[in-house]
């Protein structure tokens, strides 16, 4: 297998993410731990590109990257929290979930490892956002209009949930 | 053109996966455990998309379902920060192992 | 008139319910209740005992349960017995009720005193109509109730409380020995029925054993509620009750009931010889017994209290030497002069507060009322001649002579003379001599007691005249008419020495009892020393309470102490083993629930790796 321009993205852009997952694991700071996940998110978003879907990239870039992670700081801002993250569990505890991992990893693994699929040519790059558009004003109609009422739910939810209850606190005084 | 392999796109998919999934078990902070998760729900939309382009039936449908796992995605952080918050300004702390009232 | 009697607990039971629901709002008004509705009782019990002097027995039953082909009925019965109880009860009963206007003026619970007096009445009246043995023993168990109510009426007294759980647990061993009588009897006759079994048993349908044991049983029950030796305990006790109870239930309603039971029961005990002897002998020992007591008692309750048992002894040694005559007529005279002495001395208490005779005395001037009417009832109890005592007593004295036990018929004579002694060491002790209370408080009491005082005493100077050797035998007559075979004779003939000697008995006693507590010419302690070994035993009453309280008391609560450890050790340490264990496994278990959400999933995901590394490994189930 030679080294393809495509192969060599993959690689950069895998590395990125695995290493971004990795420092989350092992940065201390709060905020170290969500920068680092955005390179994980970026490259996310790159990989979608090789895989061409440019929409569902970009859309990774501005959901997940921007919203997410600005609203991820928000919350660590908003909550005294303590600057180091401290181990929480005992070390039998991280072992045996680190195995866990592992046995589900390999387990995992060796059903893609079984998995051949022929590869077939694909008309996904043309037009990809007027491909999507198409399908989901037509036969995606309905679960997008839901997928709206769904957004709606979880910004009033979200509001009533954060919203300083004045009444409750005035009722505990009581 | 010899392209990268699907298997290729699932393996990275799955170490994501088994990153974001330790990470939401081990961390204690409330804000990583739910970052995590979303790492998690990325690990899944790689799949999708992977599948919408090398699967036995390519089709748009794969992208299409990842924009929607992405909208849950962003109301799901939503409403978490949201309970987060809630909880916070009870209980003074954002760490999961002090959230212990289901206890007995 | 007849058909209608089942009204006359009715109306008791009226006044019961009614002045339970809503005594409270009428409070002194209440007694006006009680009043009216047991006068309704009084007339109709006249109307009916008149009624059955033309007519015979009455009786009604229905069909109450049927087990099998064993019918149980319900109903009342009206004879001759029944009849005349009726009128003795609703008539005690009313004129206690009217004294007790008086007496208990100004009481708290006044009209909760007067629903339960008519409970009581309800019960007793219930008691003497019953047709069967088994209603008998619900009314029996009722009357043991209502006295439990009203000997505790005054419930925070200490005393009180005591003694109306003695009462009630005293008659209460009797009423076994009722329960196993009658459930012997049903099992050997197959019927409640008086007159089922009456014929069976004369039919010798019973072996003879057999039928003593039955007899004694019952005797048994009667011995309890009658306060016979030596259940005898509670009866002055009971004195803890306001007097115009222990008026009612040493009178008419409680007591009584015993009486009436062997009397009722009469032609089976007829049937026994040796139960005849158990009853004889119980009775007469108990009147000795009780007379003793009541010689060196200083509380005038207490008093009049062992006198009753003692004169119950009598009509029990009446009954038991075959004088069916001779102890229903003294349970007649006896209810009409007790109630009338109780309700005396209850006017005495009420003019001094003091039951204590020690403090008592010079009286007679300052209770003009109360004072001869007193001495009509001690007089009548004494036996004094032409007075209703003197015919009863002598028909008991009769009874005893004719039957033939020469040395029950002794004690008798001495228990007569002791009692003509004792009644006049309370009455000189009460009225003679200086008065030693303070002069001022004494005051006669008000009309609405001494009205009921004055229908007593004349009762008890002419009941005794329907019952005389000169003037005709008609109670007698009449009780036993119809039933001669199983009731015996309507009156028993003796030696007239008998009637001679009976009154100079009783004229010593009265003579000693004036020369020592009037005139003081024979000093108090001429017999025996008032701290002497003797006195001692008789004052404390034979010790019985204590004996009982040591062996009977202490074997309980030895068993009880036993059976406390078991529960304690080995009941409780089986159950707390049990608890316990259970208790470590929800410990276990809830220390598994530590509240951790990270645990759970963790523990969640190491579930579903371990389940996919298998399936991993084995290729699955499928292949």
């Amino acid at each position: 297998m030679s080294l393809s321009g495509e192969l060599i993205a993959f690689l950069g852009l895998a590395l990125v993410a695995i290493l971004g997952g990795v420092l989350l694991i092992t940065l201390t700071k709060v905020v170290h731990m969500v920068i680092a996940l955005v390179f994980t998110f970026l490259s996310i978003a790159g990989i979608y590109m090789l895989l061409s879907a440019e929409f569902v990239a970009v859309v990774q870039i501005l959901i997940y990257s921007g919203a997410i992670t600005i609203v991820m700081l928000f919350g660590i801002m908003l909550t005294k929290h303590q600057e180091r993250e401290e181990p929480s569990k005992g070390r039998w505890g991280k072992f045996s979930l680190l195995l866990a991992v592992a046995g589900f990893a390999v387990a995992v693994y060796l059903g893609i490892y079984n998995l051949h699929i022929p590869v077939q040519p694909t008309t996904l790059h043309e037009e990809n956002t007027k491909q999507i558009g198409i399908e989901l004003f037509s036969k995606y109609v309905i679960p997008f209009e839901v997928m709206s009422v769904l957004l709606l739910v979880a910004l009033v939810g979200a509001i009533v949930l954060a919203k300083k209850d004045d009444k409750d606190e005035e009722g505990d005084q009581l | 053109m010899t392209g990268v392999p699907l298997s290729a796109y699932l393996v990275l998919a799955l170490v994501l996966f088994c990153i974001g999934l330790y990470g939401a078990l081990v961390k204690r902070n409330v804000v990583i455990v739910l970052i995590s998760i979303e790492l998690m729900l990325n690990a899944a939309n790689i799949n999708l998309v992977a599948f919408s382009k090398f699967g036995v039936t390519p089709s748009i449908t794969g992208q299409v379902f990842s924009l929607f796992t992405i909208t849950i995605a962003a109301a799901e952080a939503a409403v978490g920060l949201a309970i987060l918050m809630a909880l916070y300004r009870n209980r003074k702390t954002v760490n999961v192992d002090e959230m212990d009232s289901m206890k007995h | 008139m007849m058909e209608n009697a089942w009204l006359i607990p009715i109306f008791p039971l009226v006044t019961f319910l009614v002045l339970l629901l809503s005594g409270r709002r009428w409070r002194e008004q209440g007694a006006y209740i009680g009043i009216l509705l047991t006068l309704a009782s009084f007339i109709l019990s006249l109307l009916v005992l008149i009624e059955r002097f033309k007519e015979p027995t009455y009786k009604v039953t229905i069909d109450w349960l049927s087990i099998g082909g064993t019918q149980l009925t319900a109903g009342f019965e009206i004879n001759q017995l029944n009849a005349l109880m009726l009128v003795i009860v609703s008539l005690v009963s009313l004129l206690v009720q009217i004294y007790s206007k008086g007496y208990m003026y100004g009481e708290e619970r006044f009209s909760i005193f007067y629903a339960y007096l008519g409970f009581f009445t309800f019960a007793m009246l219930g008691l003497v109509m019953a047709p069967n043995l088994l209603q008998l023993y619900f009314f029996w168990e009722l009357v043991g109730v209502g006295s439990f109510l009203l000997i505790g009426f005054y419930f925070y007294k200490q005393e009180a409380k005591k003694a109306a759980k003695k009462a009630f647990i005293m008659t209460r061993i009797g009423d076994v020995g009722l329960l196993i009588g009658v459930i012997l009897l049903f099992w050997e006759t197959g019927s409640f029925e008086y007159g089922e079994i009456f014929q069976a048993v004369q039919a010798g349908e019973i072996s003879v054993g057999r039928l003593t044991l039955i007899a004694v049983l019952i005797f048994i029950g009667a011995v309890g509620k009658s306060g016979q030796f030596p259940l005898h305990t509670w009866l002055p006790d009971a004195m803890e009750g306001p007097t115009p109870v222990s008026a009612l239930i040493h009178a008419a309603t409680m007591v009584a009931a015993g009486v009436y039971l062997v009397a009722t029961m009469f032609p089976l005990f007829l049937a026994s010889v040796t139960a005849m002897h158990v009853v004889a002998v119980t009775g007469g020992f108990t009147a000795i017994f009780a007379a003793s007591i009541a010689l060196v008692q200083k509380d005038v309750k207490r008093v009049l209290a062992y006198s009753t048992i003692s004169q119950l002894g009598f009509m029990m040694l009446a009954l038991g030497t075959a004088g069916y005559v001779a102890g229903v007529f003294h349970l007649m005279t006896h209810a009409f002069f007790k109630a009338l002495l109780f309700l005396a001395a209850g006017s005495v208490i009420h003019a001094i507060h003091t039951q204590n005779i020690e403090k008592m005395g010079g009286l007679w001037k300052r209770l003009n009322w109360t004072g001869p009417l007193f001495l009509i009832g001690t007089l009548a109890i004494s036996g004094f001649p032409l007075l209703s005592g003197f015919f009863s007593k002598d028909e008991i004295l009769m009874s005893a002579w004719e039957h033939g036990d020469y040395l029950l018929f002794t004690l008798a004579v001495i228990t007569s003379f002791l009692t003509a002694f004792y009644m006049f060491r309370l009455f000189f002790m009460i009225f003679a001599g200086e008065s030693r209370s303070s002069v001022n408080q004494v005051k006669e009491s008000p009309s609405i007691m001494l009205l009921p005082m004055f229908v007593l005493a004349l009762l008890a100077v002419i009941s005794g005249y329907i019952q005389t050797p000169w003037f005709g035998t008609f109670l007698g007559d009449w009780l036993v008419e119809g039933n001669e075979k199983l009731l015996g004779a309507s009156h028993n003939e003796g030696p007239v020495w008998i009637m001679f000697m009976a009154v100079f008995v009783s004229l010593a006693g009265i003579l000693l009892a004036y020369m020592m507590y009037a005139k003081k010419k024979i000093p108090r302690d001429w017999l025996f020393k008032e701290n002497s070994k003797l006195y001692k035993v008789i004052d404390n009453k034979y010790f019985i309470d204590e004996i009982y309280f040591f062996t009977v008391g202490y074997a309980i609560k030895g068993f009880s102490l036993f059976l406390s450890y078991i529960e304690k050790f080995i009941v409780g340490g089986l159950i707390s083993t049990v608890t316990s264990s259970i208790e470590g496994l929800g410990k276990i278990g809830s220390k598994l629930q530590t509240g951790q959400v990270q645990q759970y999933g963790m523990i969640a995901f190491l579930g579903l790796a371990v389940l996919l590394v298998i399936f991993a490994l084995t290729g699955g189930y499928l292949r």
